[in-house]
């Protein structure tokens, strides 16, 4: 009985670790499940107004949290430097909050902290901002501030001073890593002498040469309302943004003089196409391959958009899955298209061990070669625009992140209503469009190629494929001259 | 880290510390998150949050394991491993998380800590279902092969490479835990060595996820668009019958003796252009709350913006530095207070040093003015309010309570601790942990390559 009885249990027992077994076998599928009905993004819509004295000002609402994103932009930037003054737009933005109606430094610095926030301005290429984002009740006064450094900043000398030594350390920081530096190399390679070409942040010898006088020259010629936009995203109406800016801008005065003209920002370079940088000691070799892309306003911009997604805008485009996952030659492969006003950049970068610094240029410029030789498949370019798609409205969750997607509208004189159209424009991309793009444009002349590292590693290799390839010592670069190198030649 | 070099771990620091009732500081009502939590009857925790702001959810699964249980001669593995979890399982093919999140329009990362291993994803909130299949499938089934083994480690060198040697201070920031520890795995240097990621084999790997890859290690994080009946109902139907091992989980039992004196080391670097120098000091686990809120506003009032005390003097005033920091790192086990300076051309790093001391004693010591404490919890506030903004953001912030800061609840307790905290706090904890005890010195100096290396450079 007991041994029967035993032996039932023991059977009931097999019964139910069998049971178990399968049940998890049965529960756990071997395929994912597949997704339900997809969610609708809801994108907010700007509004915008115009000031008496010709400010913009957009608002864009996201209410939820109590978070306000405060930004006045510029609408000029680094393409407004004069020839010998690299750097001048970028130190005037920075300058702004280093002293402004009464106030000191240190003052403006600790009243904007205090906010919660803090003034981060800078220049980009075509344009110039400041920003800040704090609690909404701390608003009325974040944006006091705001008009504070922008409209009476004093630019003293001792901060001119000051703010030159940090920017020439900040430079040599940039310049010791070997991307940044290659960066810097092929966008003069593919700008020449035009206003993109030069060095945004400056360089060491123009930094220095920049006295108090052009830093307020150039902000009484660009710093003007009609030259300039408001954007206030998050917990704000339109009415309370169109009240808040009156209050701070609303006398500012427009003056009567007309706004500079816009120098072109691409011309013919003069930087060799294949150039090698030695650094010596670099643990790394930074490798750019970059070529000329249309201007914002171009119609293909949505084609350029996708093209650049499929080749280098995520973990899962072409470079990345061919340098990193295929071979595992670096940490990661990204390519950037970059629109501006006048003339685009389209520029792939990596960094890979000194030794392997050749494939990677081969395989660099074979993935821009395949792109224009033949057509994306179906599924490849549905992944990729869901990619751009995904990215695209998680950047809108946050309120500083509704800021740039907005202010680079109205940066570029886009109707603001474009933000709810994004996806649409990207959906419509078609595999055919993608290759005529990359054609076109690639056609247009050779990348520029700089390789920035420990050349006594790669040089040779890399001269076996492309013999013209030139070798520049790092420390002898001048990156004040569209040839990148100091007029006493060698 | 599978993606980006920054220490992601790091930030989240100082910005998961506070959430919770009204605040004076910031005349705002910030409301709790209300997070449910349970464990399934295999020891997985499962932590969730509802918020419908966009229609995306975050799926975050925070492993107990970090760099502090590398394996003996294998520094660098946990991370490592990190990298292999996106590699093949029994049903899923090398990448095909990335098929699952990237390519719907979602996104993925991982990323290894000292004490945490987190993988994170955010999809559209429709492929939730999808994602928790794809987490509970690598927990229970992975399947590395010796091919994908071998590139991925390669791609993991890369990234010491470009993290540590490519990064003119990385040699530096590297330095710092295995100077600042004598005892506690904490000395191993999360990133590894080429060396030790060399010697990694494919038995390594399976062994590893044996031993720590468990339900009964394991917390699964969901923030977001989701129904939490149905949420409930997915985790018990793919977690819940993960078997529990009978073996225990290894625990790291080493204890770090105090400093009995002050002590200093010099770390060259062939491509950094500025020297730095930076200073550390032992701290208690991130779980001793009482202490650890007043270490992060001490940080802050040190370092936290332009206006901060070290700005001020170093950077601001007597100019000897380009760039300055302060942090207080809590771990699970004992912490770092760390004080940095990247100098300013022309100036040694004995001139920031003595700075940062100055500085730190006078914080320690003197009164601290109520506007100035008042400023850096309307910082800490507003940073928290900002990472609130997203799905991920608030998964994250659950994880760090939970995993890091002591359980889940001081992702909201801590914000009213923080409203608390007085200049007596600052002024005790600094003298206990800091003025108090002894530290280590790092003096980071730049050393150009010798000549003979590169004299023969082809050109």
């Amino acid at each position: 009985m007991n041994r029967r009885k035993n032996a039932f249990r023991l059977a009931v027992f097999t019964a139910i670790a069998i049971a178990a077994g399968n049940v998890a076998a049965a529960v756990f599928p071997a395929t994912p499940p597949a997704p339900g009905p997809a969610p609708a993004l809801s994108v907010p819509t700007p509004t915008t107004q115009t000031l008496a004295n010709g400010l913009q000002v957009v608002s864009v609402r996201r209410a939820g949290l109590p978070l306000v994103t405060a930004q006045l932009i510029v609408r000029s930037g680094g393409e407004m430097d004069p020839l010998a003054l690299a750097g001048l737009a970028d130190l005037t933005a920075n300058l702004l909050s280093k002293g402004a109606a009464g106030k000191t430094a240190p003052q403006i610095a600790a009243a904007a902290e205090a906010l919660g926030g803090s003034l981060e301005a800078a220049a980009g290429w075509d344009e110039s901002a400041v920003g800040i984002t704090v609690t909404t009740p701390k608003l009325p006064q974040a944006l006091g501030l705001l008009a504070e450094v922008v409209r009476q900043p004093d630019f003293s000398a001792a901060e001119l001073k000051r703010a030159q030594a940090q920017a020439i350390d900040e430079l040599r920081l940039l310049l010791s890593r070997p991307t940044a530096l290659a960066s810097l190399a092929a966008s003069r390679g593919v700008f020449g002498a035009g206003a993109y070409g030069h060095s945004r942040g400056g360089t060491p010898a123009s930094l220095a040469r920049i006295g108090r006088a052009d830093v307020q020259r150039l902000h009484a010629a660009l710093y003007r309302p009609d030259n300039a936009i408001l954007i206030l995203a998050g917990d704000v109406t339109a009415a309370q943004a169109q009240q808040l800016a009156q209050a701070s801008f609303g006398d500012w005065a427009r003056p009567a003089t007309p706004l500079p003209a816009r120098p072109p920002g691409k011309a013919a370079s003069r930087v060799p196409a294949v150039l090698l940088i030695d650094q010596r000691g670099a643990g790394q070799a930074g490798v750019v391959a970059a070529h000329a892309a249309p201007s914002r306003s171009d119609d293909g911009y949505y084609v350029g958009t996708v093209a650049n997604a499929v080749l280098g805008g995520s973990y899962s485009a072409r470079l990345n899955e061919e340098i990193r996952i295929k071979r595992g030659l670096s940490y990661g492969a990204f390519s950037r298209l970059q629109p501006l006003h006048d003339a685009g950049l389209w520029l792939a970068s990596a960094q890979t061990k000194n030794p392997s610094a050749a494939p990677v240029v081969e395989l660099m410029l074979g993935e821009f070669k395949r792109l224009g030789d033949s057509r994306v498949g179906d599924a490849e370019l549905a992944a990729r625009k869901a990619t751009l798609i995904g990215g695209y409205g998680r950047s809108l969750e946050t309120t500083a992140g509704l800021a740039d997607q907005v202010g680079e509208l109205a940066v570029y004189g886009v109707p603001l209503d474009e933000i709810g159209r994004y996806i649409a424009k990207v959906q419509a991309v078609t595999p055919k469009q993608v290759e005529k793009y990359a054609k076109k444009h690639l056609d247009r002349g050779a990348a520029t190629v700089v390789v920035v590292g420990d050349a006594a590693q790669f040089a040779a290799a890399i001269r076996q494929v492309h013999p013209q390839a030139t070798l520049l010592e790092s420390t002898a670069l001048d990156l004040d001259s569209p040839t990148l190198q100091p007029v006493v030649g060698k | 880290m599978r993606l980006r070099p920054a220490a992601l771990l790091a930030p989240l620091v100082l910005l998961t510390a506070l959430a919770s009732p009204p605040l004076a500081a910031a005349e705002l009502a910030i409301p709790p998150i209300p997070y449910h939590q349970r464990t399934l009857p295999n020891g997985l925790q499962v932590i969730s949050v509802e918020d419908h702001a966009s229609p995306n959810v975050a799926v975050q699964v925070w492993y107990h394991v970090g760099s502090k249980d590398d394996p003996q001669g294998r520094s660098g593995f946990a991370h490592l491993f990190e990298h292999l979890m996106f590699k093949s399982t029994k049903h899923m093919h090398a990448e095909q998380f990335d098929r699952l999140t990237e390519d719907v329009g979602g996104a993925n990362n991982a990323s290894t800590g000292d004490d945490v291993t987190n993988y994170f994803e955010v999809v559209p909130s429709n492929h939730l279902q999808t994602l928790l299949w794809a987490e509970a499938e690598r927990l229970s089934n992975l399947n590395v092969d010796e091919a994908n083994f071998k590139s991925e480690r390669a791609v993991v060198q890369e990234e010491y490479r470009q993290s540590v040697l490519a990064n003119p201070y990385g040699k530096l920031f590297n330095a710092i835990d295995p100077h600042s520890y004598t005892v506690h795995p904490y000395k191993r240097p999360t990133i590894g060595s080429i060396e030790d990621l060399d010697a990694a084999t494919l038995p390594d790997v399976i062994a590893f996820h044996q031993t720590f890859y468990r339900p009964d290690n394991a917390t699964l994080i969901v923030a977001g668009d989701f129904d939490p009946k149905q949420l409930d109902a997915w985790v018990d139907q793919y977690f819940g019958w993960i078997p529990k091992p009978a073996a225990p989980i290894p625990q790291v039992t080493a204890q770090e003796p105090k400093r009995k004196k002050n002590l200093r080391y010099t770390v060259t670097s062939e491509t950094a252009p500025l020297p730095a120098v930076a200073i550390t000091w032992l701290l208690p686990p991130a779980s001793d709350t009482a202490d650890r809120i007043p270490l992060q506003v001490a940080a802050a009032l040190l370092a936290q913006g332009d206006s901060s005390r070290l700005y001020q003097s170093l950077v601001y005033r007597h100019q000897v530095a380009q760039q300055v920091g302060a942090d207080a790192d809590g771990r699970v086990g004992p912490g770092l207070f760390t004080a940095y300076a990247i100098l300013a051309s022309g100036h040694p790093p004995a001139a920031a040093e003595k700075l940062l001391h100055e500085e730190i004693i006078w914080l320690a010591t003197q009164p601290i003015p109520a506007a100035e404490l008042d400023k850096v919890k309307t910082q800490l506030l507003t940073a928290e309010l900002k990472q609130r903004q997203t799905a991920q953001g608030l998964a994250f912030a659950l994880g760090q309570a939970a995993l890091i800061d002591g359980g889940a609840e001081h992702v909201n307790t801590d914000l009213a601790a923080l409203q608390k905290v007085t200049e007596q706090d600052v002024h005790r904890v600094l003298q206990k942990y800091v003025t108090g005890a002894h530290s280590v010195t790092i003096d980071y100096l730049p050393q150009p390559a010798a000549a003979a290396k590169t004299s023969g450079a082809a050109k």
